[in-house]
């Protein structure tokens, strides 16, 4: 086991590596546990635990502000299709999107994020030009 | 100057979700979260529609819009159980 994530990281050094233990929030208030590996999602990076939750970066501790999110023109459309087909697979599954930092979870809460932002600006260009 | 003036394509993408409570859902909320995303892309795809244009995205928001309505659907089968205030 390595060293504890100090509070504060340049982004030189961030994300941890696997085997780091980190500080997180969860629904209990602060938990320290073991990372696995960090995964790029449609919009924000999400930190997996060596116990199979998945932490979206920014309730990280020491997560460096600002945080690097994607664009939405960056997702692919392989992408995007591969990340609906998922999701409905998880769903047909009977997996239950409400047990919180679960992957179904995470990717849902992305997802939603995601579609939200990219039709949404979209509506917001239209709007400026109709001024 | 406008809030909007001083904010990174970052910074604003944050606001504009938290505004809309999608940052992180609310594990009561899916369901009405997937409503107000499905509405957010009908408008666009009216405005497709109504223009005859943008082929591609008409069909990805289409398939979209598909993909939240089976996701909600599977949610509103499986309603949410009492609120555990540790969850919310």
């Amino acid at each position: 086991m390595k060293s504890t994530v100090k509070l504060r990281r340049s982004q030189a050094n961030w994300p941890p590596e696997e085997g780091q233990i980190i500080s997180f929030r969860s629904s209990s208030g602060s938990e320290t546990t073991i990372f696995k590996e960090v995964r790029w999602g449609l919009v924000w990076r999400d930190f997996i635990l060596q116990d199979g939750r998945v932490i979206p970066e920014h309730r990280i501790s020491g997560c460096p502000q600002p945080q690097v999110w994607r664009k939405t023109n960056e997702v692919t459309d392989n992408e995007r299709e591969e990340c609906e087909e998922r999701l409905l697979s998880m769903a047909e599954a009977g997996m239950d999107p409400r047990k919180r930092d679960q992957a179904f979870w995470a990717e849902l809460n992305q997802y939603l994020a995601y579609t939200y932002l990219r039709f949404k600006q979209t509506g917001c260009e239209v709007e400026d030009t109709e001024r | 100057m406008s809030r909007s003036d001083d904010e990174t394509e970052e910074q604003r993408a944050w606001r504009v979700l938290s505004e809309a409570g999608l940052v992180e859902i609310r594990l009561d909320e899916f369901a009405e979260k997937i409503g107000d995303v499905k509405r957010i892309v009908i408008v666009r795809l009216r405005e497709l529609l109504d223009f005859n244009t943008g082929n591609k995205e008409r069909e990805s928001a289409a398939y979209s819009l598909g993909t939240l309505r089976g996701l909600e659907l599977k949610v509103l089968a499986n309603p949410p159980k009492p609120p555990d205030p540790s969850e919310m």
